[in-house]
């Protein structure tokens, strides 16, 4: 029963841990929270239903299409949104995040319409049996996903030059441009990539979840599995997802479906309040 | 001084001349107007004045409508009394968040209202013995000397006359030492902390403030609709009431009212488009904070009433 629940629960970690991914890699290469990111992984798994209506496309190639819409997506979002708002007050960046990600949502409700669509499963989602334990393929592709898009965002940020001269764009963006960092290319690749994985854990997880335009609330679960790992550490992302998803199966097993649902809110503001910088995380003194 | 006594005769002729002249659907918008702007203008002084985001909103609105509900269908406290009493305890609420979460600032900030507004939506559908769940509760009559209002155009009596006197209560707290000492909160906190201000118990008590106005506006709101359903209380209501404040403007009283205006005019404006009515709000928002940050309340005025406008909080201290 316990090696069942913890099983299952590790995949529901995997999805909040692909979506604070995408929060850390926003957040490590621009200094920008984005408010709207669930949304925009809800907004991925509509587009590709969308190139499936619009064009007629069979699956496979309406992925593709969504991919590159979503390259255009973060391009976008980048060159109408946050470059105009570059200097703007951390107020006003929170607030059009936010608004971006209203505007995603009530486009696919207006769109598409508000209620749920069903979404194909990208591998069989009947369980097979592991040593009395059952395990869903489908379900390891989003662990396997996971774990393959934190290994290539470390080797990116950790080991390549590239990222090295991210890290330096976020951390200081005058002193980066002097040394020949073309900072507005860093911070158009950031929102490139980070639009191009929504759309990737919207279409693994569409399935797993009900995709409707209300999805994108998952992104508060992923926003705590950020929060718990350290706002900054991308492995703290995928420990924190793994950790928030075990703990809401063991509180929903246990205890009851409402702290279920509460639990990862409550962990929110505790670590915030007790431990702003997560479990993996640094903390960045404020200096006067 | 003329000119201001001038201003508050129009104002009270206004409202008494309405009832008379308005139909019914429109008192009823007045107040939807009204009550929208008090809990707007809770969100201006925590955001606009102090500078701290707030998305608790729509958790303090929840607790004004839930919590006068609560106290009259179960303990006989009418509702003129149970929403002040709900109101002061929004209050307290409000300041000891602030006292607990204003050390976090900016982002983390933003995530922690947001967590408060879902933990007190899941707390709404959970209790179904108190609130009557996910299916919600009707509310009771608002019952005053007597009488009982349950219409628009009954309601509009007791809705206009307290937002007013609470606008103008705010108006005169932010051209107090309080409003002073905000402002320069929101432009330095170092520096408003060298000047000896006691930063944190400024910020909290504008937190504070917000719940007040939210619980406020939510109680006055609550016997409009009728009807409260916890889905009314989430965080899209969280972001919707910031969407009227930043159209609206942050920076002043005025902008609350003008941004309720536009946001409970506009979906009569847009029969037709219904469907797109969410989107229009959120492309509103968006673009205001884009290309308009300081929202239509920062837009220039015609010079007379811009010169009228101070004085109407009285003489500056």
């Amino acid at each position: 029963m316990l090696a069942q629940v913890l099983v299952s629960s590790i995949t529901a970690g995997a999805v909040y841990a692909l979506i604070a991914l995408g929060f850390v890699l926003i957040y490590k290469g621009t200094g920008v929270v984005h408010f709207g990111y669930g949304d925009q992984v809800t907004f991925g798994a509509y587009l590709v239903l969308i190139a499936q209506a619009l064009i007629g496309l069979p699956f496979w190639p309406a992925v593709v299409v969504a991919l590159v819409a979503s390259v255009l997506l973060g391009a976008l979002i980048y060159g109408g949104l946050m470059w105009p708002l570059r200097n703007a007050s951390l107020l006003a960046q929170i607030i059009a995040s936010l608004a971006m990600g209203t505007v995603l949502r009530e486009f696919v409700r207006a769109y598409m319409g508000p209620s749920a669509w069903p979404f194909p499963f990208l591998l069989s989602p009947a369980p097979i049996s592991v040593f009395g334990i059952l395990v869903v393929p489908a379900n390891l592709a989003i662990v396997g996903v996971s774990l393959g898009v934190l290994a290539l965002l470390f080797l990116l940020f950790e080991r390549t030059f590239h990222g090295k001269a991210i890290m330096a764009a976020c951390d200081n963006r005058i002193g980066a441009s002097l040394i020949g960092v073309q900072v507005s290319m860093v911070f158009l690749a950031i929102w490139i990539l980070s639009s191009v994985l929504a759309t990737v854990a919207g279409v693994l997880v569409a399935p797993l979840l009900t995709l409707s335009p209300d999805m994108g609330l998952i992104g508060i679960k992923g926003f705590t599995a950020a929060v718990l790992g350290g706002f900054n550490s991308l492995p703290g992302a995928v420990i924190g997802g793994i950790v928030l998803g075990v703990l809401e199966a063991l509180a929903g097993t246990y205890v009851s479906s409402a702290l279920k649902d509460m639990i990862s809110y409550g962990i929110l503001i505790a670590v915030v309040l007790v431990r702003p910088q997560g479990l993996l995380g640094v903390l960045a003194m404020k200096k006067v | 001084m003329a000119g201001r006594a001038l201003i508050v005769a129009i104002a009270v002729a206004a409202f008494f001349i309405a009832p008379h002249a308005l139909a019914e659907f429109h008192l009823f918008q007045i107040c939807l107007v009204a009550g929208t702007a008090l809990v707007v203008l809770g969100l201006i002084v925590v955001t606009g004045f102090a500078g701290q985001i707030s998305l608790a909103q729509a958790a303090f609105v929840a607790l004004g409508g839930y919590g006068s509900a609560i106290l009259a269908a179960r303990w006989g406290i009418p509702l003129w009394a149970g929403v002040p009493i709900v109101s002061i305890g929004a209050f307290v609420v409000g300041f000891v968040l602030g006292q607990m979460t204003l050390r976090v600032s900016g982002h983390y900030l933003a995530l922690v209202t947001l967590a408060v507004t879902a933990i007190v939506q899941i707390a709404l559908i959970y209790s179904d013995n108190v609130t009557g769940g996910a299916a919600g509760m009707p509310v009771p009559a608002f019952e005053i000397f007597g009488l009982t209002l349950s219409t628009g155009a009954q309601l509009y009596y007791v809705i206009v006359p307290a937002t007013a006197m609470l606008f103008l209560a705010v108006h005169h707290l932010n051209h107090s030492h309080y409003g002073r000492a905000l402002a320069a909160i929101r432009q330095s906190e170092t520096a408003a902390e060298l000047m000896g201000l006691n930063v944190l118990r400024y910020k909290a008590a504008a937190f504070g403030a917000s719940g007040f106005l939210g619980a406020f506006g939510g109680g006055l709101l609550a016997p409009l609709s009728t009807y409260l359903d916890p889905a009314q209380f989430g965080i899209t209501q969280s972001v919707y009431f910031l969407a009227v404040a930043v159209v609206g403007g942050m920076m002043s009283p005025l902008g609350a009212l003008v941004g309720s205006i536009v946001f409970v005019l506009l979906p009569d404006f847009l029969q037709a488009f219904q469907t797109y009515l969410g989107l229009v709000f959120a492309l509103l928002l968006l673009g205001f904070i884009v290309l308009r940050p300081e929202g239509l309340a920062g837009l220039r005025l015609p010079k007379g009433i811009v010169a009228a406008l101070p004085r109407l909080g009285g003489e500056r201290r």
